[in-house]
């Protein structure tokens, strides 16, 4: 892949990738000790937290976990216009949230799809431009982490603090267990249906479509009629508002519909 | 897909060097089975197809014996359904008891973050850890035992590494598909542009070429992007990231 930078604005990776998990860092080069918690009372907070419904609580002490100086958790949504909306909790200062959240939250957004793949899971670091208000102590430093629960993406986001470097290995295991505590709070609020109205047999055509048939081919396979398909066609293209069949594909592959 | 009729040497060569790499998972696969002191370990995957009902999971790579007891696809009888509906909505761990009493899978100190399958279903018991990356490469890893007794650093660590892995495969699957030659610019703002809704006619007079030109340059892209028309061509185009 040549262009692994997704998150970057400025540096990306920063730290080594151990990317076979061997070498697992030992426990206390991180945390910067003031704020330091064990795996046990880890997993018992959070328990707690998923169990109360308190999401910041919950954020808090994975941000407490990986020695961070803030968190923001924000969805990541397909051609979200407006980043604020998308932000589920954070600490940081509103100014920052408002200024720069938005703007982080807008650039993850305008990568690809096999890209937005490939970077789950994946610490990526970067900085804050240098006019912005940051919590004391914190550096302009900030970390990514991108996670899935169900069809939701997530992005959540560390200020890393000024004299401590951030463990890949935490990092990652704090996307997993951020992953399930969204697993068990935002239970209610996954899209199971589809946003738009496509009926199963305009999908099934637009599928169909997608993979190089032609009306005639799909009427064979699917066993109805050339024109019924080619109403189905027009019926999604009034739909999704586009103005050709290469649009409309391009529109379905773009949403995930195929 | 269909398969081609005749295979050049290039295909053959693609063939083996996947052949290969897939294998080279099986290293990793069995540490992380080690580390989990299970017996097996299954890796399942979803095919590409947002049609829930022709999604469908599939065993990609295992280790069960091929004359044993219970096979990968025994999981997938068993659980596949639930395993599919699972994955859209969450990320939590699943466990499940085998069908001998002593054959259990515990997390005591996990408890609250992992679901339960119903039990006594299988010979055996085991995790499956969910992996869903986007809108390609989701799945699960799958390990089976007789008795596993995991505890939540090994749960988060496994995961994490399945992750890792899914994203591997991922890569390797999109290398096999990339096209053989390199779209040019031209060819790619053509898609781009017919991706956006216009026709050639529109195409044409943006870019400042002939229709013919803009039809020509579309062709030549369908046949590098392996596809059999400009649709299917525009398609693959956006999954494989060369137009938004």
């Amino acid at each position: 892949m040549s262009n692994r930078s997704v998150l970057s604005g400025g540096r990306v990776t920063s730290a080594k990738l151990d990317r076979e998990f061997n070498d697992k860092p030992p426990v206390q080069t991180v945390g910067s000790g003031r704020r330091h918690i064990t795996t046990e009372q880890l997993v018992e907070r959070l328990k707690s937290s998923a169990e109360a419904g308190d999401v910041s609580g919950g954020l808090r002490t994975l941000s407490d976990y990986v020695g961070a100086d803030g968190y923001l958790l924000a969805r990541h949504e397909l051609n979200s216009e407006n980043g604020l909306d998308n932000v589920i909790s954070s600490d940081w200062p509103f100014d920052l949230v408002r200024k720069r959240g938005t703007e982080l939250i807008t650039r993850l957004s305008r990568t690809t799809e096999l890209e937005k793949c490939l970077s789950v899971l994946q610490p990526a670091f970067s900085m804050l431009p240098e006019d912005s208000a940051l919590p004391a102590g914190a550096s302009r430093e900030y970390c990514t982490i991108i996670f899935s629960t169900g069809r939701n993406r997530y992005v959540l986001m560390f200020i890393c603090p000024t004299d401590v470097i951030l463990s890949q290995q935490r990092l990652r295991e704090t996307g997993v267990l951020a992953s399930y505590f969204a697993s068990l709070l935002f239970h209610d609020t996954i899209k199971i249906g589809r946003d738009m109205d496509l009926t199963d047999r305009e999908l099934e055509c637009l599928y169909w479509i997608a993979e190089g048939k032609t009306s005639d081919e799909i009427a064979t396979i699917i066993g109805i009629s050339k024109n019924t398909i080619n109403n189905y066609i027009t019926s999604v293209m009034r739909k999704t508002a586009t103005r050709t069949r290469s649009e409309a594909i391009a529109y379905a592959v773009r949403h995930n519909l195929v | 897909m269909p398969m081609k009729e005749t295979r050049t040497v290039s295909d053959q060569m693609k063939r083996q060097s996947k052949a290969v790499s897939r294998s080279d998972f099986f290293p990793r696969l069995v540490a992380m089975q080690r580390f989990a002191h299970a017996r097996n370990f299954a890796v399942l995957k979803t095919n590409n197809s947002g049609l829930p009902s022709r999604r469908k999971l599939t065993c990609i790579l295992d280790n069960f014996p091929t004359d044993g007891e219970i096979a990968a696809s025994s999981i997938l009888e068993a659980y596949g359904t639930f395993l599919l509906e699972h994955l859209e909505v969450s990320s939590l761990p699943l466990l499940w008891n085998g069908r001998d009493d002593a054959q259990t899978a515990e997390t005591p100190d996990f408890a609250a973050f992992v679901i339960r399958l119903k039990n006594r279903v299988l010979p055996v018991c085991g995790i499956a850890l969910p992996v869903r990356l986007g809108s390609m490469g989701n799945g699960y890893t799958v390990f089976a035992a007789n008795y596993l007794d995991i505890t939540s650093e090994i749960i988060i660590d496994l995961h994490a590494r399945s992750h890792q892995m899914m994203m591997d495969l991922l890569v390797l699957d999109e290398r096999r598909s990339a096209p053989d030659e390199v779209l040019s610019n031209r060819e790619i703002a053509c898609l781009q542009l017919a991706g956006d809704g216009l026709v050639s006619e529109e195409i044409a007079g943006q870019l400042g070429l002939s229709v013919h030109t803009v039809n020509a340059y579309l062709a030549s892209a369908t046949v590098k992007l392996d596809s059999v028309n400009r649709i299917q061509a525009i398609a693959k185009a956006i999954r494989l990231g060369y137009i938004a």
